[in-house]
């Protein structure tokens, strides 16, 4: 099957790729979309002092 | 003629993409002098156009975010290599930024947390992400999440670092145009901020300090106009480059130090733990523990945005 790599998806914000896969006849006949980041968020901020938490989070998303 | 550069950012949050767009009319000024050829969150150009460029093809990269994982890293040597100079945008790229406190766990830890146990996961199969997998007979790769997250100078040679979380509008449009007028100082200096500690340019009264005990936030309201060191609040404005604008400060809310350390300073967590010991009182080594002991956080204060640059780096494994 012809594999076609959009890599970097833009104009948002993340990181994210799409790949999408043609049959014999040009089709499409599957796509993914991936999201190949993690920075741990959900770990880092356990036991983090509660009022500090909003200086914190607020670092998930900056747009 | 147009200097060409590339924007890219790695384990980041975009905040310096919108730190770039908030110089309002300025990005017209920006516009008119550069021409850009990679900036993921405006323009739609891709890594294969990357790597169709001839090395050396930028005149400048800035890079945000830190690195995190091998999709961070193969970019990042990428764009060195197409990079005349490289500039480190932001806290994450500078010293890690808040996704260096990751760094405090393992790679297992973070996977396992955000993946199988938190609260809003549904994952009855127990599948975590794979650099390789086949779903219905094709081949799909993700990028390595890696155990320690890095600063962009501890992956590739770095010029200069913009630092801040955000770096200040004004401070980057600055800092572009000594690009632009062949203006940059020596290699290896910070660019778009002062050569002072926070506290040098701080609006709030300052007079000699003594610290009998810290208070958190929600315990006691600071006054509207003393130094919140002073009055017990942890402000990391001593050992932290100037240059923000003081703009938590004005928003009463004491500094967490995000413009990084001084010139010369190796680990600016530690410079601020030296900074407060020295205000402590009393001055015996149990009086000077107990009010230390009223941190609730230390790493996590102290290194807030510095931890993947600092001497401590990373939880021993």
């Amino acid at each position: 099957m012809k594999r076609i790599a959009i890599d970097p998806i833009t104009r948002l914000e993340g990181h994210g790729k799409i790949t999408i896969f043609l049959n014999d006849d040009g089709a499409v006949d599957r796509a993914y979309l991936q999201i190949p980041e993690l920075r741990g968020f959900e770990k880092f901020v356990e036991g983090l002092p509660v009022e500090e938490v909003p200086r914190v989070v607020t670092r998930i998303c900056g747009v | 003629m147009k200097l060409k550069i590339g924007i890219y950012w790695g384990a980041a949050c975009g905040g310096c993409d919108v730190a770039i767009l908030d110089t309002h009319l300025k990005l017209l000024e920006i516009a008119a002098a550069v021409d850009i050829h990679l900036w993921p969150i405006a323009t739609d150009f891709k890594y294969s156009d990357v790597r169709a460029m001839k090395d050396g093809f930028l005149d400048v990269v800035m890079f945000s975010g830190g690195v995190r994982n091998s999709e961070n890293e193969e970019i990042a040597r990428l764009l060195r290599r197409k990079a005349k100079t490289m500039i480190a945008l932001g806290a994450c790229a500078h010293l890690g930024g808040v996704p260096g406190l990751a760094n405090m766990y393992t790679r297992e830890d973070i996977l396992r947390r955000a993946y199988l146990e938190s609260e809003s996961t549904v994952n009855e199969r127990g599948i975590l992400p794979q650099e390789r997998s086949t779903v219905d007979g094709v081949e799909l790769e993700l990028p390595r999440v890696y155990d320690t997250v890095k600063t962009l100078e501890q992956v590739v040679p770095v010029e200069y670092s913009i630092p801040g979380c955000p770096p200040a509008s004004m401070q980057i449009y600055s800092a572009l145009g000594l690009v632009a007028d062949d203006m940059l100082p020596k290699k290896g200096s910070i660019i778009g901020a002062g050569e002072r500690a926070l506290c040098d340019e701080c609006i709030r009264k300052k007079s000699e300090k003594t610290i009998t005990k810290i208070y958190r936030t929600h315990e006691k309201l600071p006054d509207a106009e003393t130094c919140f060191l002073e009055q017990g609040f942890i402000c990391l404005g001593p050992a932290t480059r100037s240059g923000c604008g003081s703009r938590c400060i004005k928003s009463w809310a004491p500094c967490r130090g995000c413009y990084g350390p001084l010139d010369d300073v190796a680990d600016q967590g530690l410079k601020m733990l030296s900074a407060l010991a020295s205000v402590i009182e009393p001055k015996d080594e149990q009086g000077i523990n107990a009010v230390l002991d009223m941190v609730v956080d230390p790493v996590r204060t102290f290194h807030r945005f510095g931890l993947a640059a600092s001497m401590l780096r990373r939880r021993k494994a």
